[in-house]
Order: C-alpha cells, then structure tokens, then sequence
C-alpha cells in the first residue's frame, strides 16, 4: 500500500480551512442549548408538574434516537415544514431553500445537546445540598439571589467535567454536519479524497485534526476548572 | 414580640402541627422540647417560611399575617428580622467564613460592603473565630462552623434568632464551644427559641421551657417548674427518659 504523503500535507492544510466552520457548530450550538438546558434541568429537579415530565420524555426520545437518524430525518422534513410555515400558514416572501444548510446543523446539534446538557446540569445541581438554598434564605437573598451566588457557582464547579464531555462528543459529532452538505473539515477531506481516492490518507488526516482540536478543548476546561474551584483547591492544599 | 397562633401544617395526610401556640417576648429564652418528630423542627421552618404552613397566624412586631397568604414582601420583612440556626449549619461552600456572614449584609441589606465586612468580623470575634476569617467551612470543624453559622444569623442583628437543635451534629467534645456562645448571646439579651435535647442549656439558661409532643404543644412554663413538677404525664415521661439517658451517658 502506497502512502501519498504530500496529499496528506495539503489535506491536512486543507481540512485547517474546516475548523472555523467546526467550531462554528459547536459554539453556537452550545449558546442556543445552555438556557432551555438549564431551565429544563430546574423543572426536572421539581420532579412534578408538567414541566417536569415533558423535559424528562425530551430527554428520553432524544437519547433514545441515533444522532444521525436525527439529522436524516430532521434534514429530510425540516426544509418543507419550514416552508410550508413560513409561505402558506405566515404568508412571508422566504426561500428557506436557499439558506445556508449550517442552519439546519445548528437546529439538529441544539436539539441533541439541550438533552445532553439538561442531564449535565441537573446531576450537577443535585450535587449542592439544598439547605444550602435555605441557609441563604433564611439570612434574607431572594431565591435568584442564592441560585446566582452559592447554587450555580458550585454547580458549574461538579458540572464542568460533564460539559467538556459533552462539548468533544458535540464536536465530534459535528463532523456528520457533512450529511448536510455543511463544509467543515470532514467534508472537505472527503472531497479531495474523492478525486484520487486517496480515502485512507484523507481520514487520517481528519482523525488527527480531531484529536488535536479535542485536545485543546480539554486543556482549556482543565484551565477554567482549576480557576473555577480555588475554593475546592484550597481543601486539598 | 412575636406570636403564632393556631399553626398547623401537614405534610400529605399526616398532620405534624395541630394548632400550635407560641409567644414571645423580648429577651425570651425559649427552649423547645419533645420526642422525635413531635414537630419542632417544623415548627421553625414554619415561623421562617421555609416551610408554608396551611392554617394560623403570625404577628411579628407591627406585621400581622396569615401563614397561608403571606406575601413575598411580608416573608422577606419577617425573614429579614430573624435568624436561623440550621442543625446542619448550612453554610455556603463556596464562601469563606467572613464571606458567609457578610452575604446576607451586602446581597440581602445593600450594607456597603467595608461596613458589612466590619460588622461580620464583629460577629465573627463574638463567637470565637477571630483567626478563621478566610476559612472555607471544608476547613473548620463542626464546632467551627456551627459558630459561622451562629455569626452569620446574629450579624443581621435579628430581633429573634430560631436555633434548631444547633448541637446534635457535632461530636461530643465540640457540644461545649457552641452551648457557650449561645449562653453568651443569652446574657446579651438576644431573643431566642432554641430546639435542643440539651437538659443543662434548659435548666440553665431558659426563660422558658415549652414541651412539645405530637403536633401540640403540651405544657409549657419556667424550666424549674417544668423539671422537676411536670404536669402532663407525657412531659414526665419524656424527662424520665433523657435524664436516664444523660446519666447513662456520663457513666
Ligand atoms: N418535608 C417533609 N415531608 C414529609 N414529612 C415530613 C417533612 N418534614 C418533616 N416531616 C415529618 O414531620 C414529622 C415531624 O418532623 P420534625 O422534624 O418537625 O420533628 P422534630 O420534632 O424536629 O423531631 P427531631 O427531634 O427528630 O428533630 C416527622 O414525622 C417527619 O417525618
Ligand atoms: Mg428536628
């Protein structure tokens, strides 16, 4: 078997053009996921009410489906729902044919990763005992008050391993943006590796791509944590 | 100073307060008693709203309230006139000892924080913990905290502070730091009702002992009275007990 290296180079520079779009997805997905998350993660530690159980059947459908059968069908529907929306129920001049595709990725990954994260978020809150909550109330801070000052500090703190977990498997994921036509690094290897089938040498590449980029990832929640948990540092000093 | 009348509170169908009566005067020492789960702790959680009760009144100084309609106003007005000792301290991790008293200063009472920070170190000196400032609660002892947790409820300087069974938590050798700041805070005239199993507090310090047992309360008078004539036989038997106990324990 014959290695083409220098295809391997320009590849590899090639697929570099891919990252912006990458962490695109990502980052934008995170954004669009953290609020219902969050409030999802809130109703869901009430444990009743109808907020509840529609969070926890969100969940349960969510994970309970493939990821790509996610973006094949929401893919397949989506385009002609929001146009039957918009064009006949909304009577609004919009071709949502020609939008850019990234928006139908940003749509799927969010779907997925407000599951993920609403699970993150509320182990991480279970993990701050709750009279903490009323230790804070019984000295006078209104229930915001102790969920924005003592509350999520320190569930963020227990919920930062898990979100740096499910921030690589979204990045990952979103290497199957491709299905959708969304030119980020795998599309773009996969391209150039259809003109001379060079497929091996092409998903090495990308492998590698990845592996870098998750790095990163990692050592930058590495950073945030041990900022984040001076309080928790202090113990262990 | 502050009066309950007619609380009850049930939790499903089990019906834990069943019309409870309670006043208080400035400068009171009141000790609760009785068995477990007579509902004293309830009791407390009610009085501060930690706990919604579904029948009874409230008058508290100038407000007067039903506990079932209370407003958000009026629970922040009471909450803010009191203080609450938790038998689990329920200190905020993520805060040093200073920093958990100055909180219900600044963020509750917009107390500039250069004052607060003084008033808290004044709270802090007066139960002990001068050197634990900067201290997390994961860094003190039981002792310790229980005394943050006190220095946080008194730094608001309350008009009454709920202490609910303050000394159960901690090892033995630690019961004895704790009972003494709040014998302290007893002579300083601070108002109290204070749930404990703690006899010697009671004899020593109550003004008044109010014995509780399933959801009413029982009888209630000066600690000598109560020690050593009780009147309902529920009383004797209960004293009967934890002094054997007591007894047995020092042996
Ligand atoms: N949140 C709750 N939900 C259901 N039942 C509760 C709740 N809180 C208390 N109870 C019940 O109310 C009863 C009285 O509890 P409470 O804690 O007031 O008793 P107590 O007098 O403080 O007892 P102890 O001396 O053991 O602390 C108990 O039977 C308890 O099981
Ligand atoms: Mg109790």
């Amino acid at each position: 078997m014959h290695i083409n290296t220098e295809f391997m180079a320009e590849t590899f520079l090639a697929s570099l053009g891919g990252i912006p779009v990458t962490l695109e997805i990502t980052l934008v997905t995170l954004l669009i996921s953290v609020p219902p998350a969050f409030f999802m993660a809130l109703a869901r530690q009430r444990r009743k009410g109808i907020g509840s159980r529609l969070a926890s059947a969100y969940v349960s459908f969510i994970r309970g489906t493939p990821v790509v059968l996610q973006i094949l069908f929401l893919y397949s529907l989506l385009p002609s729902l929001l146009n039957y929306l918009f064009t006949q129920v909304m009577s609004l001049q919009v071709n949502v044919f020609k939008w850019n595709t990234i928006l139908y990725a940003f749509i799927v990954f969010s779907l997925n990763t407000t599951a993920v994260l609403s699970e993150v978020f509320r182990s991480a809150l279970s993990t701050v005992e709750h009279g903490q909550m009323e230790g804070a109330l019984s000295v006078g801070l209104s229930r915001r008050q102790a969920y924005a000052r003592i509350i999520l500090p320190q569930a963020l703190v227990s919920a930062l391993p898990n979100i740096c977990n499910a921030t690589v498997n979204l990045l990952k994921s979103t290497s199957l943006a491709f299905m959708m036509t969304v030119q980020d690094i795998t599309a773009i290897a996969k391209v150039r590796a259809a003109y001379g089938y060079n497929y091996i040498e092409a998903y090495l590449v990308v492998l590698v791509v990845y592996i870098l980029l998750c790095t990163v990832v990692q050592l930058l929640f590495k950073a945030v944590e041990r900022y984040l948990s001076s309080y928790k540092k202090l113990i262990a000093a | 100073m502050l009066e309950v009348r007619n609380v009850h509170k049930s939790f499903g169908d089990n019906e834990i307060l069943k019309g409870v009566d309670l006043k208080v005067e400035k400068g009171d020492i009141i000790v609760i008693l009785g068995p477990s789960g007579s509902g004293k702790t309830t009791l407390l959680r009610c009085i501060n709203f930690l706990e919604r009760a579904e029948k009874g009144t409230m008058d508290f100084d100038d407000i007067h309230t039903e506990f079932k309609t209370a407003s958000r106003h009026q629970i922040n007005a009471i909450r803010k006139r009191t203080g609450f000792v938790f038998q689990n301290y329920n200190l905020f991790a993520n805060k040093t000892a200073l920093q958990n008293v100055t909180e219900g200063l600044t963020v509750a009472r917009k107390v500039p924080k250069q004052e607060a920070d003084a008033r808290a170190k004044e709270a802090l000196d007066r139960v002990g913990l001068s050197d634990r400032y900067d201290y997390y609660p994961s860094q003190l002892s039981g002792g310790q905290q229980q005394r943050v947790g006190i220095a946080r409820a008194i730094a608001v300087n309350p008009e009454v502070i709920l202490f609910d069974e303050p000394t159960s938590a901690l090892d033995p050798e630690l019961v004895g730091e704790v009972l003494n700041v709040m014998k302290a805070l007893a002579r300083d005239g601070a108002t109290m009702i204070v749930v404990t199993h703690e006899m010697g507090f009671a004899q020593d310090v109550a003004s008044r002992v109010v014995f509780m047992s399933e959801g009413t309360v029982v009888e209630q008078g000066a600690p000598k009275e109560i020690f050593r004539a009780p009147k309902d036989p529920r009383t004797a038997q209960f004293l009967r007990r934890i002094l054997r106990d007591d007894y047995e324990y020092s042996i």
